[in-house]
C-alpha cells in the first residue's frame, strides 16, 4: 500500500549505501549472552578482511564484557543462516550487505 | 404607566457555545470548497455532514481561560512554596529524578508538537465544531508544555541532565523514539492525526503514560509534578472523550470509513504501546519507592479499561482490538527489564544515570514479576554486580541496532521466549530495513516510502551528522555535561545528595561539608 499524500511522494531512503561512501553498516548479534541489550552497529569498509572487521569492531565492543574471550571458536551466522567466514575474505566476498546481520554464539553441542 | 426596558437575555452556556462555533461558519461562496479546506478528502474518509461532531463539553473561550487560571494559580503557588521551602531535599532520593528528565526531554517537546498541529487542525478541518474543539486542545497542549516547564525547571537549579532538553529531544538516541512517533503522526493527513494523537496516544495509553507518572510523583515527595499533573489531569479527560468522539463521528459517517480507522487503529496502538515502553521501565526500576508494577498498570488501564471496556462498544460499529494487541498482553511480563536493562547499556550517552537495583528492589521486582525477573533478569544484574564489584561498570561498546519504525534498540524478544531477541527484516527497493517486532515490521510494511526516511539516531553519527565520530563528540553534539550520565553512585547528584543530607543532619555544623554548604547557598543565589 502506497502512502496516501496530497502530492508525489517520493523520497530517498536515508540510510542507504552511498551517503557511507565504500564503508556499510554491519549488525553483530551476540546471540546467547544477554548482556548485551541489542545486536551492535559498525561502519566498515566492504574491502575489509574479516580478521580486521573481527579484531578491529568485533573484539573492541565484545570486551565490554570481561567474560569474552577472543580466542573462543564461535558458531557463526549470517541472517539467520550459517556463516563461515574466511579470514583473508573481505567482508563483500563473503557476501555480507548493507544493514544485514553476523551473528555469533556458542557451538551447539 | 412606565416600562422598563427588557434586560438582555443571557444566553444559555449550550446556547453560547453554539453561537461561538456554529455561528463562525460559513458556506465559501466565491472559493471552492476543496481549496478551502484541501487536506479533508486525500485520506480517503469520507464526511457527509460535520454538524453531527458533537463536543460533548461545549467549553466557551471565557470559560475556558476562567477554570485555567484557576488551576496555573494554584500550581504556581505550589511550584514557589517548594521552592522556598528546598522541597527537592525531601524526594524520595536523587535517583528519583532520572524519570523526570526522561518526562522532560520525552513529553514536554510532544506537548509543544500537539499544541502546533491541533492549531494546524483547527484551521483545515471543515467543521465548526472539530475545529473548535482542535483549537481548546491547541491552547491546552501550550499550556502543559509551560507548566511542565516550570515545574522542572525548579530542579534544574540543583540537578544534572534538565539543562538542554529541547536540542536534545531532536538528537539525543532515545528521544528519537517519542519525537519519530510525532513526527510520523504531523506528516500524516488530519484524520490519521486525530486517531494517532486524539485517540490512540490520549485515549488508549493516556492513562498508561500519565497515571503512573503522577502517582510515581505523589509517592515520591514530589509535589510540584504531582500538581502539574492534576492540573493537567481534566485537559486530558476532555482530550480522551474528544478522541472517543472523533473515532465516533468517523466510524458513522460513512461506512467506508471502518477499514480506514481500523488500520490506523492497528498503526497507531503499536507506535504507541513502543513509546509507553518507556514508561514501563520508569515504573519498575527508575521509583525509589515503586508505585505500581507495569504489569498490573498495563492489567488496569489497558486490559480492564480499554480491551474489556471500550472495544465492545467499537464492535458495534465493526472496529476490532488492534492487530498485535496480543503481543503486546505477552510482552507484559517483560518490557520493562528489557527496557531499562537498554538504558543501564547505554546511560553514557543520555541525560541520566541507571544503576543496579538495590537487593530490596529486586525483591520487588521479585514478587511483582514471579514468573520472568528470577529466572531471566537477576542473572543479568548478577553478573552487573561482579563486574562492579571488580571495579567495573558494565556499558555496551558500541552503539545498537535499532528498529526501523520504533527506532528503540532491537531489545524486544521472540513472543514467547524471552531468551532470544526478536529480529525482522524487509526488503524494499533494494535495501534491507531491520525491526524489532512484527508490530513494526507490518507497519513498515503498510508505508515503507515513508518509513525509509526514518532519522535513525545510530545510522546518523555513522554518517558523520552528530558532531564526529567518537562518543565524547557526539555527548557534546547531544548537549550533554559532564555529570550528566553514566552510572548514578558516585554521579555528581549522588555525591550532592549525600552531602546536603549530611549538613541537614548535622546540627553543631563541625561537619567539614557544613563549610561547602555555605558556599553552595551562595552560589544557588548567585546563579
Amino acid at each position: 500500500m502506497a502512502v496516501k499524500a496530497l502530492g508525489s511522494y517520493d523520497f530517498p531512503s536515508r540510510s542507504r549505501q552511498e551517503l557511507y561512501g565504500d564503508d556499510m553498516l554491519v549488525h553483530v548479534w551476540w546471540k546467547d549472552n544477554p548482556m548485551f541489550c541489542a545486536a551492535a552497529t559498525f561502519r566498515a569498509p566492504t574491502a575489509m578482511t574479516w580478521a580486521d572487521f573481527k579484531a578491529q569492531m568485533i573484539d573492541p565492543w565484545a570486551g565490554s564484557d570481561p567474560a569474552y574471550d577472543p580466542a573462543f571458536a564461535f558458531a557463526w551466522g549470517y541472517d539467520g543462516g550459517d556463516f563461515a567466514p574466511d579470514e583473508a575474505k573481505t567482508l563483500a566476498e563473503l557476501g555480507v550487505g548493507h544493514k544485514h546481520t553476523i551473528s555469533m554464539a556458542a557451538p551447539r553441542t | 404607566m412606565t416600562t422598563t426596558p427588557k434586560k438582555p437575555k443571557k444566553l444559555s452556556m449550550k446556547a453560547r457555545y453554539s453561537a461561538l462555533t456554529r455561528d463562525l461558519d460559513w458556506e465559501p461562496s466565491y472559493v471552492e470548497f476543496e481549496k478551502l479546506y484541501p487536506h479533508v478528502t486525500y485520506e480517503g474518509i469520507k464526511i457527509h455532514d460535520w454538524s453531527k461532531w458533537e463536543d460533548p463539553f461545549r467549553l466557551t473561550v471565557d470559560a475556558y481561560y476562567k477554570y485555567q487560571a484557576e488551576k496555573d494559580k494554584r500550581l504556581y503557588s505550589v511550584l514557589d512554596g517548594f521552592a522556598q521551602g528546598q522541597g527537592h531535599l525531601t524526594l524520595s532520593e536523587a535517583k528519583y529524578l532520572n524519570a523526570m528528565k526522561i518526562f522532560l526531554g520525552g513529553v514536554t517537546p510532544l506537548e509543544y508538537q500537539a499544541h502546533r498541529h491541533f492549531a494546524y487542525l483547527s484551521r483545515h478541518f471543515a467543521g465548526p465544531g472539530p475545529r473548535f474543539a482542535a483549537l481548546c486542545q491547541s491552547i491546552d497542549e501550550m499550556r502543559h508544555c509551560q507548566t511542565e516547564i516550570h515545574t522542572l525547571s525548579n530542579y534544574n537549579k540543583y540537578y544534572s541532565g534538565f539543562h538542554n532538553f529541547t536540542t536534545q529531544h531532536d538528537r539525543v538516541w532515545y528521544l528519537s523514539v517519542p519525537k519519530s512517533y510525532f513526527d510520523d503522526a504531523l506528516s500524516a493527513g488530519p484524520f490519521e492525526f486525530l486517531i494517532a494523537i486524539g485517540f490512540s496516544f490520549e485515549f488508549l495509553l493516556t492513562n498508561l503514560l500519565f497515571v503512573p507518572f503522577m502517582s510515581a510523583a505523589s509517592f515520591n515527595g514530589d509535589l510540584p509534578t504531582m500538581t502539574f499533573g492534576f492540573s493537567a489531569q481534566s485537559d486530558e479527560s476532555r482530550h480522551m472523550t474528544l478522541g472517543l468522539e472523533a473515532i465516533k463521528f468517523l466510524l458513522e459517517q460513512d461506512e467506508d470509513n471502518v477499514p480506514i480507522v481500523q488500520e490506523w487503529v492497528d498503526k497507531w496502538f503499536w507506535r504507541g504501546y513502543r513509546v509507553a515502553a518507556i514508561v514501563a521501565q520508569m515504573l519498575d526500576y527508575m521509583l525509589p519507592r515503586p508505585v505500581m508494577s507495569w504489569k498490573e498498570a498495563f492489567e488496569l488501564y489497558f486490559e480492564r479499561q480499554m480491551l474489556d471496556g471500550l472495544f465492545p462498544d467499537l464492535a458495534y460499529y465493526g472496529i476490532k482490538p488492534p492487530r498485535f494487541v496480543q503481543q503486546a498482553i505477552d510482552e507484559k511480563e517483560i518490557l520493562s527489564h528489557a527496557v531499562y536493562w537498554v538504558f543501564y547499556n547505554f546511560s553514557f550517552a543520555a541525560n541520566f544515570t541507571t544503576t543496579i537495583p538495590t537487593e530490596e528492589h529486586q525483591a520487588w521486582l521479585k514478587q511483582a514479576y514471579p514468573d520472568t525477573f528470577e529466572k531471566y533478569y537477576q542473572p543479568r544484574w548478577d553478573r552487573a554486580k561482579e563486574i562492579a564489584d571488580d571495579g567495573g561498570r558494565f556499558f555496551f561498546g558500541g552503539l545498537p541496532q535499532l528498529c526501523q519504525v520504533c527506532q528503540i534498540p532491537m531489545t524486544f524478544p521472540e513472543p514467547g521466549d524471552p531468551t532470544t531477541i526478536c529480529q525482522r527484516n524487509s526488503e524494499y527497493n533494494g535495501e534491507n530495513y531491520n525491526f524489532c517486532s512484527d508490530g513494526c515490521q507490518w507497519i513498515f510494511d503498510r508505508e515503507p516510502e515513508k518509513y525509509i526516511q526514518a532519522w535513525l539516531p545510530v545510522h546518523q553519527i555513522y554518517q558523520g551528522n552528530c558532531g564526529g565520530p567518537s562518543v565524547p563528540e557526539v555527548l557534546a553534539w547531544y548537549g550533554i555535561a559532564e555529570g550528566d550520565n553514566g552510572e548514578y553512585e558516585g554521579s555528581l547528584d549522588h555525591v550532592n545528595w549525600t552531602r546536603w543530607h549530611a549538613q541537614q543532619a548535622d546540627i553543631t555544623g563541625a561537619h567539614p561539608d557544613a563549610q561547602d554548604a555555605a558556599v553552595d547557598a551562595a552560589a544557588v543565589k548567585e546563579a
